[in-house]
């Protein structure tokens, strides 16, 4: 037996009640999401047919598709907010020494201090100030600052690893200092900057509280909104509308796991630690 | 970086610019969501209303039960509620005492009013102005399954909690997985599912000198009747673990033989288990002959702070029709607030509808004070130690009692 | 750096920190307006109340009740979620067949908003039509069906697995972050000094996770100390409070009870102690040479 497989026994033998216990909820989904109506309140593991037609069903029935496209537009814009603003903002905390820094690191740490449970009221207050109520858009502006801490974090721990020398070689060619960063250090710094931006996405896909006090009528409502509107307080729940709701908004963020586990190992925590 | 903060600079005041734009003559409703139904039901009443309205534009936002006080609080909060929502009535008195709902009656005339059944138009006065109109409007009635009971020796349902119990003995020693009285536990209702056996009884919420009445005997009774069935196993195991959609999934399986619960049961067992054989009856009675059902309706209101209020009448004035309650009704299986909706074959001839209507006399409705929800938080608390077993009826009872006093202000 | 005005940096930060000044503190501060206010049931103020809503909560017995099961759910599932992690990343730093996969897996319960998450447990958790109970009966597990949520003793340490679970992706991640950044020479070096494996550990695998060890920790009190959906959805703190944490109640005394001065006020005192305890922490942790955050 070669050393690699030995290894590979002896680690999945030591990752599996996690395996099983992360993988139990979406065993569960699964199953609920195809079993027929008749069947849902009976606890079988085996349908006694795959009931695929519930996911058409379901698409009708919870709205899918227009909460879809609502969550696309507030993860993206929140996004796009949050990296523009965290680019300079971790460029900044790692290019410079100034007064002050320690203490932005420690704004940075009581910013994620606040869950927007506890502000919901006051954020609500923010968002009616500003005109924004039932506006998608006070949503992507909540997002966007929350979001701040976490991608200046990781941004930074990227940027750490971007060798200064390279810069430096283009000034003392004549380059601006501007011109440096522009031509030199953000084409080096996009991988980084693409995979910190996808985190934000999926924070902002998955986001609950804020959503859900933001949001009022059902034409603004985000996917996790729209799926807990399904279970919460109605006289009757369909559960295998609601598990396949679930699993569809799942998979193409468990898609881009698969493609980003290899990138994200590297960066995250460091900026926090350094 | 200039160029970037002018760019969010701009977007900001752009955003603010598309948020205030709006028609002039809009109506916001805020509804609860009772089932898959509701919001299409409301969408497609807007849609009839803009069409015989031009101009107008009713704006419907659709808030799930479990967080519409929440989401109303907040609102009024901030100020910016909608022109009319939907509200549990037993709320009602806040919204009054604070000055938030407008009193309706420059609005009815009397062939308005005299469109309701009184006894789910009253609960909505207060001080002699009507600051809510009957939006639903239910009844709880005992629902058993015949072969259930059959099987276990009955062939009619129990007309005491005296036989109830023994009934419930009975279905319970069927099988394993079958059990005789299916109690709620948990969540919404919780509190409620007690009053049934506590009003049989003889108990009142709230006593003639304005405190609670959970400290009298009459309480003690109905909770000792509960954790007896439980500990003899009359009961589903776990009973705090059970809602009330929990307990109608277990009736809906065949696996309870008797619940109480809102006429909304039927037609889900029309849809999801049209072979269960059941029946609907009254809700037991007390050793002294008394018996009561819950009443409960939810208003819709007007927010005083409106600016359309004339408007925001004419769409109330549109869904209160004998057409549009028929179709909020059937749609939601609650019982019929209108006269002449109450008439219509599907209404009349329904017998489990008759079952619900003929309670109604006998209806308690939540009783106007303030706080209700942390007394039914308090009460529920309570009911759960001693489900648990983790305090003595007495001893639980009292407490919460006391706890409710000072909610009350005695 | 040469060349610069010593202006660029604060430039730099200045709009991502005024974004989130404007949405995090305004709100803070409309907060303890709130607390010092009197309330009435719909948040309209109504007068000066000085600190009598700090004094209604400090009195408040399910106050410290609620405390003290919020210091057993936190520390439970942030020391579970470590326990379980370190291990974890140790493995999926290794390089073995399918480890790609492995990483996904353990990443997934991060695919799922935990309201979903928690939604999902509480319908797998139901004790007559739950696949929970009659997984565990088809693989004779379970002789009868648990009513996983109908008691505390069952629902809380069910609720604190669940929170370990969705604390775990996280913690993996900044773990493999940090294996990740230990140099291979000094292991080389270990081992051509005839270092065992477990001596490797102590001596250098451990001392540099610490650091990481430590963000973790911080981010992860705080993060889980607010955490909200898992015991909502699950059993909303019942049955009897028996399950209510700080968050729970707080929710609670604002919108069920309409209580919103106290629960303003107790929003301060939570991050209060938050901000008492991410100070201790820091200062702790710094004076052993390693500076967090």
């Amino acid at each position: 037996m070669s050393p690699k497989l030995r290894r590979t026994i002896l680690a999945w033998l030591v990752l599996s009640p996690l395996v099983v216990t992360t993988l139990f909820p979406y065993a569960v989904m699964l199953i609920t999401a195809l079993k027929p109506a008749t069947e849902v309140l009976t606890p079988s593991w085996v349908p006694s047919r795959l009931a695929w037609e519930n996911f058409v069903e379901m698409w009708e029935a919870t709205g899918f598709g227009r909460a879809l496209a609502n969550s696309l537009y507030v993860s993206f814009l929140s996004t796009v907010i949050a990296i523009l603003v965290a680019v300079p903002f971790a460029y900044a905390l790692d290019r410079y020494r100034f007064t002050g820094r320690g203490w932005l690191r420690h704004f940075l740490l009581v910013t994620q201090m606040l869950s927007p449970i506890v502000l919901v009221i006051g954020l609500f207050r923010l968002a009616a100030a500003l005109g924004l109520v039932d506006s998608v858009n006070s949503v992507v502006l909540v997002y966007g600052a929350f979001n701040i801490a976490f991608t200046v974090w990781m941004l930074q721990s990227y940027f750490a690893t971007i060798p200064r020398d390279l810069e430096e070689a283009a000034w003392l060619e004549g380059a601006s200092r501007t011109g440096a960063l522009l031509r030199v250090f953000l084409p080096l710094a996009l991988p980084a900057i693409t995979v910190t931006a996808i985190f934000s996405f999926i924070n902002a896909w998955n986001e609950f509280v804020i959503a859900l006090t933001m949001l009022r009528r059902q034409e603004s409502y985000t996917l996790p909104i729209q799926i807990f509107s399904q279970v919460a307080g109605r006289y009757t729940v369909e559960w295998h509308h609601v598990m396949a709701a679930s699993l569809a908004a799942t998979v193409p963020v468990a898609i881009v796991f698969s493609w980003l586990q290899r990138y994200l190992v590297r960066g995250l925590g460091l900026g926090a630690v350094k | 970086m200039r160029k970037t903060l002018g760019i969010m600079a701009g977007a900001a005041l752009g955003v603010t610019f598309a948020g205030s734009l709006a028609v002039a003559a809009t109506v916001r409703v805020t509804v609860a969501e009772y089932s898959s139904k509701t919001g299409p039901y409301f969408e497609a009443a807007a849609a009839a209303f803009e069409a015989a309205n031009p101009g107008t534009d009713i704006q419907i936002e659709v808030v799930p039960w479990d967080v519409l006080l929440q989401k109303l609080t907040t609102d009024i909060s901030a100020g910016t509620n909608a022109d009319l929502a939907i509200i549990g009535t037993r709320w009602l008195v806040d919204f009054v005492e604070e000055g938030i709902a407008a009193p309706l009656d420059e609005y009815m005339d009397d062939a308005f009013r005299s469109r309701f059944f009184e006894v789910f138009l009253s609960p909505s006065v207060m001080n002699g102005e009507t600051y809510g109109l009957p939006i639903a409007a239910s009844a709880r009635a005992m629902y058993y399954n015949r072969d259930l009971l059959e099987q276990a020796g009955f062939d009619a349902p129990p007309d005491t909690w005296e036989e109830l119990a023994k009934t419930a003995a009975a279905v319970s020693a069927l099988g394993e997985e079958v059990y005789g009285y299916g109690l709620q536990g948990k969540e919404i209702e919780t509190d409620v599912y007690f009053y049934y056996a506590f009003w049989a009884y003889g108990g009142d919420l709230i006593e003639a000198d304005g405190t609670s009445g959970l400290d009298t005997e009459a309480a003690y009774a109905a909770a000792r009747l509960y954790k007896s069935m439980i500990d003899a196993g009359s009961t589903q195991p776990g009973v705090t673990a059970y809602t009330r959609e929990d307990v109608q999934n277990l009736f809906k399986q065949g696996r309870v033989g008797m619940m109480i619960t809102a006429p909304f049961l039927s037609a889900q067992i029309k849809e999801e288990a049209p072979g269960l054989p059941y029946g609907v009856a009254r809700i037991p009675a007390g050793p002294g002959g008394e018996r009561g059902t819950y009443g409960v309706t939810d208003s819709i209101i007007m927010f005083e702070n409106s600016q359309n209020k004339d408007l925001a009448w004419k769409f109330l004035d549109m869904i209160f029709t004998t057409e549009w309650r028929a179709r909020f009704t059937e749609g939601e299986g609650f019982l019929p607030v209108n006269k002449e909706v109450a008439a219509m074959p599907a209404f009349a001839e329904n017998p489990d509808l008759k079952v619900f209507t003929a309670l109604l006399p006998e209806a308690r409705f939540a009783p106007v004070i303030r706080g209700w929800e942390e007394i039914a938080a308090i009460t529920v608390n309570a009911l759960q130690a001693i489900y648990l077993g983790e305090a003595g009826v007495e001893e639980a009872l009292d407490g919460a009692a006391a706890k409710i006093d000072r909610v009350l202000g005695k | 750096m040469r060349r610069s005005s010593p202006l660029v940096p604060y430039l730099l930060v200045l709009p991502g920190f005024l974004l989130a000044a404007f949405i995090i503190l305004w709100p803070l501060v409309q907060l303890g307006t709130i607390a010092l206010s009197e309330v009435n049931r719909f948040g309209q103020l109504r007068g000066f109340a000085g600190l009598a809503n700090f004094a209604a909560i400090l009195e408040d017995p399910e106050f410290l009740a609620a405390l003290w099961r919020t210091v057993i759910w936190t520390v439970g599932i942030v020391f579970g979620a470590l326990l379980l992690s370190f291990p974890v990343a140790l493995v999926l730093h290794q390089d073995f067949y399918g480890r790609g996969l492995a990483r996904v897996i353990v990443m997934l319960p991060w695919a799922i908003s935990i309201t979903m998450t928690a939604i999902v447990w509480r319908w797998a958790l139901n004790g007559e039509s739950g696949l929970l109970n009659s997984g565990l009966r088809t693989l004779g597990l379970l002789d009868t069906n648990i009513q996983w949520l109908a008691q505390a003793t069952t629902a809380f340490p069910v609720q604190i697995l669940i929170g370990i679970l969705v604390t775990v992706p996280f913690t993996v991640t900044i773990f493999l972050g940090g294996l990740s950044s230990i140099p291979e020479d000094l292991y080389e070096a270990a081992t051509l000094e005839g270092a065992s494996a477990f001596q490797a550990f102590r001596e250098i695998t451990f001392p540099l996770m610490l650091p990481f060890l430590n963000i973790a920790v911080v981010l992860n009190t705080i993060y889980v100390f607010n955490s909200f959906p898992i015991i909502w959805a699950t059993t909303q703190g019942g049955p009897a409070n028996s399950t209510d944490i700080l968050v729970t109640y707080l929710y609670k005394l604002g919108f069920a009870y309409g209580k919103l001065g106290e629960a303003s006020a107790l929003s301060l005192i939570m991050f209060a102690l938050l901000l008492m305890f991410t100070l201790l922490y820091v200062r702790l942790t710094a004076r052993r040479g390693e500076d967090v955050a």
